[in-house]
């Protein structure tokens, strides 16, 4: 009887201690989540803040969070025009945008190459893909940009050139086509991350459908276009969301690619030198002057992501569950 | 001809199929990547003069490599300054981001909204803004917009090093770990999603059998979680690799892309070149490394 009782409340003590332990572990991981999520929303907040306030209250330090001055039309105006934003704006669509769906499209094709079909040179291929991960786009810059002020393909206009004197070769310097082709044949900016995010999905989707489909005489295009692309919505999302935001946050490329008509993430990287010569001022990290232009100017710049952002982040973070990467 | 066209089997015309999906790919890899590639080798073993429409490369051995080396005062300080915050910003991005994937991975309340932040930073992260604000903010964030007199008075991170006794390069790395806190977890973004998406793909049953068998929690990762990660954990390594030696806020990649919109062609290839080759050596080794001391144990 004792001997049960005692059985009894150890069970009970247990229980408790248990809560106890899952309350303990439960407050501490929020503490960690909330202070590393400080950690990220804070940079933003004072962007804002600070993009809304007035030079003068910038320099008052014992109001720091909450904008009192406001200038927001002085300073959005200021950012707007020395962006030349609807230009831009146009710019990046034209330019980034459009060759991220390019590369969205053909990165599916190859990674559904790679992952469904069993050929020779496979190895080789997916070793090529890895090489293309591990070597930074920089690399192959500077020839990239000299090659490009006279498209050729193996030297054949060259030859022709050379053979008849009518120089074939176009310069796509400062044309959306530096940007088009190279993500047509998918090796455009990351498409080797790209191309192995789908490769890891189409590895794991079920094979039975397509099978079928290939009983039925339904030819691989076909098969690839209405039996596993329709399923694979999910990796479709996340391979976009990458995808057009590293497009629109690129300055490298179309820093290099295009002389006259910037996008935007090349207008906000030399904001500082534009608002300098514009307003004659000078820039640096302390100064109250232009840094309401400035974070004005970052705002304009993240606003169009952020408002994508909001709109599928509930299916962009569900997606992540079940994309699945093996590695 | 007829007969064995007839007689290939599924295998071979499936076998057919795969190269027909990706000859694109291999011609752009040809043409946009791999020639390119030899371009710029040569590039840095030459000279480069820009006549009209043409260019005019005259092979100089190893002239470029020597000129940088010694009688450029700075490329060995850039090197070197690039290398060790590659070096101390690696395991602290994988091991944050790892520990961050695993909780945002658990189930509790407000993990949509905890997972919809935490993804804020693969949004802009990767941006020139981001350089901007983080150079315009970066003496404020230090420190933390609290005002001087203020945080005199707050126990800092000094003070904890100094009363544990820790001392010397451990010491060092705490400090510049703290400081740099913003910057680490704003680089753990898409390390974060990738973490979590290989998580998904441990099986669940995995799990069950240890639950059965009454392993701890603790147990459960490193017999489970952390092996069957590790796969994605290399792929998270290469890309923070690739990540931490191109950005654009290390002072060699910001002097280089300065000099590559001069025109100065030769000298940057070789500068590149110099830099990706110790940091792929690098990288080659602590590959190496893991595949050697950890995959071997988990096979």
């Amino acid at each position: 009887m004792n001997y049960q009782m005692d059985a009894v409340a150890e069970r009970k003590l247990r229980r408790v201690q248990k809560k106890g332990l899952h309350l303990f572990y439960s407050l501490f991981r929020l503490v960690i989540l909330l202070s590393i999520g400080f950690i990220i929303i804070y940079p933003l907040i004072y962007t804002v803040v600070t993009s809304l306030q007035s030079r003068y209250a910038f320099l008052n330090s014992t109001r720091v969070w909450i904008p009192t001055e406001f200038a927001i039309a002085e300073n959005y105006i200021a950012a707007f025009t020395s962006m030349d934003y609807l230009r831009s704006l146009w710019s990046t669509c034209k330019n980034e945008l459009l060759s991220a769906a390019l590369e969205i499209a053909s990165c599916a094709l190859v990674a559904y190459g790679l992952a469904r079909f069993e050929f020779k040179w496979k190895k080789l291929y997916i070793g090529i893909l890895f090489f293309t991960i591990l070597v930074p786009d920089m690399m192959v810059l500077i020839p990239r940009m000299l090659n490009y002020s006279h498209l050729d393909f193996f030297g054949i206009g060259g030859l022709f050139q050379k053979l008849t004197g009518i120089d074939l070769r176009p310069n796509i310097i400062d044309t959306p086509w530096a940007f088009w082709l190279p993500s047509f044949f998918g090796v455009g900016l990351r498409s080797g991350i790209l191309i192995y995010i789908y490769m890891q999905f189409f590895k794991g989707l079920p094979q039975e459908l397509e099978e079928a489909a290939w009983v039925d005489g339904a030819g691989p295009l076909r098969t690839f276009l209405s039996i596993a692309l329709p399923s694979s919505g999910v990796v479709i999302l996340t391979v976009t969301v990458f995808a057009m935001i590293w497009h629109w946050n690129d300055s490298l490329l179309s820093g290099m690619y295009l002389s006259n008509s910037f996008p935007l993430a090349r207008q906000v990287a030399r904001l500082p030198e534009t608002l300098g010569s514009k307003y004659h001022i000078i820039l640096s990290a302390r100064d109250p002057q232009g840094i309401g232009y400035l974070m004005a100017g970052c705002v304009l710049f993240i606003v169009p992501m952020l408002v994508v952002y909001m709109i599928v982040q509930r299916w962009f973070i569900e997606s992540i569950d079940r994309v699945g990467i093996t590695g | 001809m007829k007969r064995t066209k007839k007689n290939r089997g599924i295998r071979e015309l499936k076998s057919r199929y795969g190269y027909l999906f990706t000859t694109h790919w291999i011609f752009g890899i040809v043409v946009f990547f791999a020639l390119p590639l030899v371009q710029s080798i040569i590039f840095s073993f030459s000279k480069i003069e820009i006549i009209g429409g043409g260019v005019n490369i005259h092979l100089v051995g190893l002239e470029n490599y020597k000129q940088i080396l010694f009688s450029d005062p700075d490329y060995e300080t850039w090197i070197s300054g690039s290398l060790t915050s590659y070096l101390y910003s690696l395991p602290l991005i994988i091991l944050l981001s790892m520990a961050l994937a695993l909780i945002l991975n658990q189930k509790f309340k407000g993990r949509l909204f905890f997972r919809a932040l935490y993804f804020l930073p693969v949004i802009i992260s990767t941006g020139a803004v981001m350089n901007l604000i983080f150079t315009t903010t970066g003496t404020d964030m230090a420190n933390m917009g609290v005002s001087e007199a203020y945080s005199a008075n707050m126990v800092s991170v000094d003070d904890i090093v100094n009363l544990l006794d820790i001392q010397g390069e451990v010491a060092n790395y705490i400090t510049v770990t703290i400081s740099k806190i913003f910057d680490l977890v704003w680089s753990c973004g898409i390390q974060i999603v990738l973490f979590l998406a290989g998580l998904q793909s441990v099986p669940a049953t995995l799990f069950e059998a240890s639950r059965v068998e009454g392993a701890t929690k603790w147990e459960e990762f490193w017999f489970i979680t952390f092996p069957m990660l590790s796969r994605v954990t290399l792929l998270v390594a290469v890309f923070t690799m690739v990540e931490l030696i191109t950005s654009e806020r290390t002072t060699l990649i910001k002097r280089v892309y300065a000099m590559m919109r001069t025109g100065n062609y030769d000298e940057t290839s070789a500068m590149m070149w110099f830099y990706f080759l110790i940091c792929g050596a690098i990288m080659a080794f602590l590959i190496f490394l893991y595949n050697r001391f950890l995959m071997k144990r988990w096979e």
